[in-house]
Formats: structure tokens, C-alpha cells, sequence
């Protein structure tokens, strides 16, 4: 009783638990444990699962992460790190991440979603979407926690059916093989089933899940064995958790493979990208960033403590970051080192130090890291790009489709906030939104489906999953369809492709080109990293300041449903430069040889004079001093 | 730092040929100062008496004087007067006109060399002083007190030594030679070798117009 009320005691005292601080082993420590499952009513003691019960008296729960590894570690601290804090108002933004983006190709809708403040995205709420309804569209490739833990108040009965999504500790640190988190019965489905109680169990490989609670009425209760066993009876099945048979032992615990060190191929699972057109495209003939094939994984640099507060490795994190640890743990301090401390810290890891050989040290003032060293090289034309969080990349039917939405490009050379030009993935919003003081707000996702739907209902959709050939005409005929509704409260607009488009008093279309809220949002690429050889500028300078160099001038794919509104704009564009000079600074670079051989045959020249006249002095100070006159 | 340290020797050298001229004033400058800024002007224009290799170094003289001043203000303008490091087009302007500097500044060093020669009238008391430490004995011919060219010849010759590190500073930084630390030691060296190389100059300057005046 004393043990199974400690994780709770203990998160609100600060105690720690025996799994919060190492002993200072390096071995894994055994986790041959209990399964606990929550208990149908707040307050009351977990329940410990035992396979053998009498189905008819009990329902066979899913354990709760919250419970099971509760015990020992302080769920209560660790649900407010990085990867689950994004609902928590107080938590730090930081630099801009990928955001969700929220497609619906029936309406022309391509919104970045983000609870977090970052420029460019919407809060979901401001969409129309409750913490429930995100959870369950994006929720497949997050690690649980975050919205799908928050209490639904709107919809009480209906998270009681479903439960919460509890932060899945063993999406990152299950080493069980069969762990699955993007299987047809794995965690991903279970999510979009709307079964958040059941999807840690049934990714965890202990266990298979069926049914599905979003099938359940409100009125159903998952805890009660008649409710269960009338449900299963029905045509629509109610979630059932089944545990593989030898999983318990004779105490009826469990055996967890846990990894201190996640694996890579985990993180994997919500990071990896596909970047379209570039010659390799197969995983089997792409290289992996360098750092991995050195030999490191993804947490040697991403590393968190017990809080989870994840390093994420930018420059400046440690101003907003509260792991000590950020400051050491960037790109440059590893590679560089502080040359202020005690001790050495440069190469650590076997990180090698970079001479950057001829690069001027303006352009450390000027450019990320990454700019030279990370993502696909450069080319005339962005590549569409996919990404796990955006085309549910790695779970069960998803469209292989190059074009499939959203259209992210990549890799787009822009400055970002802190005024240093970074490669970065963008994406143009598509929405139908209102007026709002200088912004837009996006209309709710209800209304929108409702209505546009209605009016591109005899449009021909690809079966790729690409936009439509929308026309200004369907643009007029949503914007009056909107208006009309009355549903949406202010002016009515349609934000594509970076323009607005509204309808002005006469009724006939207007559109503005590059409107302020209809602006791409970027984030930044940190990965691939290309090995030294590999970088940008390894060549010559014109790899980058050359007239048609696509660091300066290659084409940034404008992504618009609207077929006659697509186009393409110039990378410099996004880094706050005059086109104009950056091609006359490029264009002087083709005299630059020239400029190099006149001013080192010029000091040549010089240089003899002075020594041939030098010579001549010392001749009469050496002959002066020889006494001769 | 840098910026202090270029501020306070502009004004230190400003302030010393300010004194110079209150110490050792031209007295036909006060009389007819009219007369002397046209004159001045004057010195612009090629000179008729002129060879064809005269004319060349006169024209060469004001080549390099021109790019001197473009090179300075697109040089020293945005680093002591904005505070920043020279960028944008100021560097296009800078660096076309460097390599054209550059060969003037080769162009002079063989034309102006054989004149800029110290002889034994420019230092007397150095000449004295060798002879003493060589003992030789005089031979009774002193050279002429009163030596002419001995500022204009000394700034000359700091003009084309200092022209080297200037130069060469920045030209072997584009070259993929030296790293990252080496670059910006680079960087440091041209821009206080730029300074001293533009106090010279307004030195030599001075004292080739105050040397044209008196004539």
C-alpha cells in the first residue's frame, strides 16, 4: 500500500525514487517488475494485472506507464520534459521545430498546427481542434503525454471510454524487438482507433490490442465486465488487451528490455525524412548523418536527465533551456571547445576540430553550422520533402505518393530569428480564415469541412494525394459560400501559396500577393549531417557566391492549390539580401583570380624593390664600415 | 578596441601636422593664400615640361591617390564611424579597387625608388655617427645641412613596406591555406597595417604639399 502510494507522494515532495538517480553503474538494471493498470476511479489503488482472472468477474486491463514505471521514476517530473511539454503555457517555445500540419485535400487546407508560440503556426484550438481531436490525428507519432494526457472537460465520458494517452516510456526505451509503434495493431493504429489506454500495451510487444473505443458509446464503461462483455458481443468491437502467453512470471511480473540509451531507429519513428528528387531516394542508398555512422546514436548529443528536458543542440539553447548540460552539447562545443575553460573540451566524442581552411570568419557570423553541413546539398529546384510527423511516414497504408500532401520543401537557405541564414524545410499555409486585426485566423476546422466541401464536391482529386487544380473561381465561390454561412464572424479570406485572397465589395475576387499572414513557416534543418568533404564551399567559393548558385538563387517551390498561382521564388528572398547584390557579389567572384594574381604580382614587384634597394643600403653600411668612404 | 585605437591615432597624427604647421608655418600660405590653393589645385593637373615617364607617374600618382580615398572611406567608414565590419557593397567597391591600388603602388615603387634613396645630405648627424663609430676621418666636405626630402622619402619607403602585409593579408586569406584562428589574425594584421598605412600616407601627403608650396 506504502509502495504504490509513493510515486504521487514522492512527485509532489520532490523525494526521489529509486530509478530517479543512478547508483553510478553503468550496467542496465534489471526491470523485472509488476504490471499496474489504473483503477476505474481517481484515488483508488492501482490494479495489479494478473493474465488469469476470471474474465467474467474483472476486465483485463492495459498496464499504465503512469503506474508501472511510476513506481520508480518520477512520472510526474518526466512528463514535463521536451517531448511532452508542448501544451504547458510556462514551458519555453525555443527555436522553431517542425510543427503538425494539418491536411485536407477536399478543402484545400494545409495548416501548421503548434501549441507552441512559434511564427507561422496556428494553436490548434484557434483551428478548432479540442487536445482530444489533435491527439487522435497526430497523436500516432508522438511519445504520449502532452495533449493526449490533459482533462478533456468538453468530453468527459468520452475520455473515460478512451483514457488518457500517457507518455509512452517505452516508444524510446523498449529494446524488446517486438516493440510496435507503427504496426497494424501497434501504437500508431490504437491511437487513431482512439484507444490511448491501450496503445503503450499494445506497442510494448507484451500484448496484442483489438477493437476500438471510438466505436464505444459514451456510455460505455471499459472497467465494468458486463459493459465489456455486451460490447464484445456487438458487431463493433470494444478494445480488448490480450497478453502473449509466457510474458508473466510465476509472481505474475513482467520482464521489460529497458534501454538507458535509446536506440536510434526509435527516434526514427517521428524523425526521419524523405527528400523526393534527389538521385537517392532509397533507404538503401541514402548514408546516414555522419555522426551515426561514426559510431554515435542520437542521445550521445540529444541527452536529457531524469527531467527529460531533451537537448535539442541549437546555438543560444542555453539561454532558454534549463539542462545544464545545453551549453556543452551544441556544435561548436564539441568540435571547438571553450577555450576559457579549466580544461580541454574540444573533440569530444572524437569530435574532430575543423580548420576551415580560406573561409573568411564572417561567415561564422553570418551562418549556421548547419548551413554548410547539414541537409541534401543544394540544388536549382527545393525538393518536396516528407517527414514522419507530416505523412505518417513509417505506420500501416500510407500513400507513397511523391506529391502526397502536405508539400514541404527543402532545403530552402533563410534567415532565421537570430539573424543567421540556416537550411530549413518550409511550408506555404492554405487555409480559409477571417480577418483579424492585421492577421489571419483560420476558420474552424467544422465549419470549413462543412462548407467547402459542399462547394469542391465535383472537383477530381489525384488519387497521388495532391492538391487539385483549384481555379480562381472555386476560391470565389468558398469565400461566398463562407460569408453566407454565417459561421465565420469578419471578413473572409483564403490564404494560399503566400497570397490573400478575399472578395471586395463588388463581389469579384481580389487577391494580395505576399501578404504578411500568408507567410511560409520554416523551421530548421539540423540533419543529415554531411561529412567535412561534403560541405558547402569544400570546392571553391562559388559553391555558394556564384551567379547561379542555388544557395543564393536556386528556386523555392511556391505550393499553392490555386493551379495558376504556382510558381517559384528566389532562396535570397528568404534571407533578408538585395537579389541584386547578392548577384553582383556572386558576379565579382569571377574576377577574384584575377584580382588575387595582379595584387600578389603587384607586392612581388615590391617586395624586389625593397630588397634590391635594402641590399643596396647595406652595401654602404657595410662599406662604411669597412672604413672605406 | 579597434575602433578606439584608429580614432585616437587619426587624431594624434591630425593634431601633430596641426602643430607642425603652427610651429613651422608657410609663410607665403598666409600672405597669399589664394594664390597657394590654386597652386595646390594646380598640382593636379600634368605638367607640360613633363617626359612621358613623368607624365605616367603623375598619373599613377593620382590613380593610387584616388583609389587611397575610396579605399579609405569604404575602409574606415563603416568600422569607425557605424561600428561594424565593413560588408555589402562598400566590400564590392573596396576590393575593386584594391588590386588597382595595388599596381600603382607597384607602378610608383619603381618609378619613385632610385629618387627616394637616402643619401648622405638627408642625415648628416648619422653620417657623423658612422663615421665616428668607423673612425673615419673627415675629409673636411660635411654634407648640406639642411636636407629636404628626408619625410617624404621615409614615408615612401613605409608606404611600400607596409603595402606588403596590407596586401598580402588579405589576398592569402582567400587562399584555402590558413584555418580559422590564423584567418582572423589575418584579418587583424590588414586592418592596423590599413591604419599605419593611412597615417604614412597622410603624412607623406602633408609633406609633399608643404615640399610643392614652398617652392
Amino acid at each position: 500500500m506504502l509502495a504504490l502510494c509513493l510515486p504521487a507522494a514522492a512527485a509532489e515532495t520532490g523525494q526521489k525514487l529509486l530509478g530517479d538517480e543512478s547508483d553510478g553503474s553503468r550496467a542496465l538494471p534489471i526491470h523485472r517488475i509488476e504490471l499496474l493498470a489504473e483503477p476505474s476511479e481517481d484515488g483508488a489503488e492501482p490494479i495489479k494485472i494478473d493474465p488469469n482472472i476470471d474474465t467474467a468477474e474483472e476486465v483485463l486491463l492495459p498496464f499504465s506507464t503512469r503506474l508501472t514505471c511510476g513506481e520508480c521514476h518520477s512520472y510526474g517530473i518526466i512528463n514535463k520534459g521536451w517531448h511532452f511539454n508542448s501544451v504547458d503555457p510556462n514551458a519555453e517555445a525555443g527555436r522553431p521545430g517542425q510543427p503538425w500540419i494539418y491536411v485536407d485535400v477536399r478543402t484545400g487546407t494545409q495548416i501548421p498546427l503548434s501549441y507552441r508560440s512559434w511564427p507561422g503556426t496556428f494553436k490548434p484550438e484557434q483551428f478548432g481542434l479540442s487536445e482530444r481531436e489533435f491527439t487522435k490525428i497526430f497523436g500516432r507519432q508522438m511519445p504520449g503525454g502532452g495533449p493526449g494526457e490533459t482533462d478533456d472537460r468538453d468530453d468527459v465520458m468520452r475520455q473515460y471510454v478512451s483514457g488518457k494517452l500517457e507518455v509512452n516510456c517505452l516508444a524510446c526505451h523498449n529494446g524488446d524487438p517486438r516493440h510496435d509503434q507503427g504496426g497494424t495493431t501497434g501504437y500508431a493504429v490504437q491511437v487513431s482507433r482512439g484507444n490511448f489506454r491501450w496503445a503503450a500495451a499494445a506497442s510494448s510487444g507484451l500484448a496484442t490490442v483489438t477493437g476500438s473505443a471510438d466505436d464505444m458509446d459514451v456510455m460505455y464503461d471499459p472497467f465494468d465486465p458486463f459493459s465489456v462483455e455486451t460490447a464484445q458481443s456487438g458487431t463493433r468491437k470494444p478494445p480488448t488487451i490480450t497478453y502473449h502467453k509466457n510474458v508473466f512470471d510465476h509472481d505474475n511480473n513482467v520482464f521489460f528490455d529497458i534501454l538507458r540509451e535509446v536506440p536510434s531507429h526509435r527516434c526514427y519513428f517521428c524523425h526521419s525524412n524523405l527528400y523526393i528528387g534527389s538521385e537517392e531516394s532509397e533507404k538503401w542508398s541514402e548514408d546516414e548523418d555522419i555522426h551515426l555512422k561514426s559510431g554515435l546514436t542520437c542521445v550521445d548529443c540529444h541527452r536529457n536527465g531524469m527531467d527529460h528536458n531533451i537537448i535539442r543542440g541549437y546555438e543560444g539553447e542555453e539561454d532558454e533551456s534549463g539542462n545544464e548540460l545545453v551549453a556543452a552539447f551544441s556544435c561548436e562545443a564539441c568540435h571547438l571547445g571553450e577555450h576559457s575553460a579549466s580544461e580541454p573540451t574540444a573533440g569530444r566524442l572524437s569530435a574532430p576540430v575543423p580548420e576551415h581552411f580560406g573561409i573568411p570568419p564572417v561567415h561564422f557570423e553570418k551562418l549556421t553550422c548547419t548551413a554548410c553541413h547539414s541537409g541534401p546539398w543544394p540544388d536549382d529546384e527545393t525538393h518536396l520533402t516528407k517527414t514522419s510527423r507530416a505523412h505518417r511516414i513509417g505506420t500501416p497504408n500510407v500513400n507513397k505518393a511523391h506529391e502526397m500532401l502536405p508539400h514541404i520543401a527543402s532545403v530552402v537557405f533563410a534567415k532565421q530569428a537570430d539573424g543567421k541564414i540556416a537550411p530549413q524545410k518550409l511550408v506555404w499555409p492554405a487555409f480559409w480564415g477571417v480577418l483579424k486585426d492585421d492577421g489571419v485566423v483560420p476558420v474552424e476546422l467544422g465549419t470549413v469541412t462543412k462548407v467547402i466541401e459542399d462547394v469542391l464536391s465535383k472537383e477530381e482529386f489525384p488519387f497521388s494525394g495532391d492538391w487539385p487544380d483549384l481555379t480562381e473561381d472555386h476560391i470565389a465561390k468558398g469565400l461566398t459560400a463562407l460569408a453566407s454561412d454565417g459561421s465565420a464572424e469578419g471578413k473572409v479570406v483564403y490564404v494560399a501559396g503566400g497570397r490573400l485572397y478575399n472578395l471586395d465589395d463588388s463581389g469579384q475576387l481580389s487577391e494580395q500577393k505576399d501578404h504578411p499572414a500568408a507567410k511560409p513557416c520554416l523551421w530548421p534543418i539540423g540533419h543529415d549531417v554531411r561529412p567535412a568533404a561534403q560541405s558547402l564551399g569544400i570546392r571553391y567559393c562559388t559553391d555558394c557566391h556564384g551567379t547561379n548558385a542555388p544557395f543564393f538563387f536556386g528556386d523555392v517551390t511556391v505550393d499553392t492549390p490555386v493551379a495558376a498561382a504556382r510558381g517559384t521564388k528566389k532562396m535570397v528572398e528568404f534571407q533578408d539580401i538585395s537579389p541584386s547584390y547578392a548577384w553582383a557579389f556572386a558576379f565579382s567572384f569571377v574576377f577574384r583570380p584575377w584580382m588575387k594574381v595582379v595584387v600578389i604580382a603587384s607586392c612581388a614587384v615590391m617586395a624586389f624593390v625593397l630588397l634590391l634597394y635594402g641590399l643596396k643600403a647595406l652595401g654602404c653600411v657595410v662599406k662604411t664600415l669597412a672604413g672605406e668612404n | 578596441m579597434y575602433q578606439t585605437i584608429s580614432i585616437v591615432a587619426f587624431l594624434v597624427t591630425i593634431g601633430a601636422l596641426a602643430l607642425n604647421c603652427i610651429i613651422s608655418p608657410c609663410r607665403e600660405c598666409w600672405r597669399h593664400p589664394l594664390r597657394k590653393v590654386v597652386q595646390l589645385f594646380t598640382m593636379l593637373f600634368i605638367e607640360q615640361k613633363l617626359s612621358p615617364a613623368g607624365v605616367l607617374r603623375k598619373l599613377v600618382y593620382l590613380l593610387a591617390l584616388l583609389c587611397l580615398i575610396v579605399l579609405a572611406l569604404t575602409g574606415f567608414y563603416p568600422t569607425l564611424v557605424l561600428g561594424e565590419h565593413i560588408s555589402g557593397y562598400l566590400v564590392m567597391v573596396h576590393a575593386t579597387f584594391a588590386p588597382v591600388f595595388a599596381i600603382c603602388l607597384a607602378v610608383l615603387a619603381v618609378m619613385w625608388a632610385r629618387n627616394s634613396r637616402f643619401t648622405g645630405s638627408d642625415w648628416p648627424w648619422f653620417q657623423r655617427l658612422v663615421k665616428r663609430v668607423a673612425l673615419i676621418k673627415s675629409t673636411g666636405k660635411e654634407a648640406h645641412p639642411e636636407s629636404t626630402g628626408l619625410g617624404q622619402k621615409i614615408s615612401f619607403w613605409l608606404i611600400i613596406f607596409l603595402a606588403l602585409p596590407l596586401a598580402l593579408s588579405i589576398v592569402l586569406s582567400m587562399y584555402p591555406i590558413f584555418g580559422t584562428y590564423w584567418q582572423e589574425l589575418l584579418l587583424e594584421i590588414h586592418r592596423y597595417t590599413a591604419l599605419l598605412f593611412f597615417l604614412v600616407a597622410i603624412v607623406h601627403l602633408y609633406l609633399v604639399i608643404r615640399c610643392k608650396t614652398n617652392e
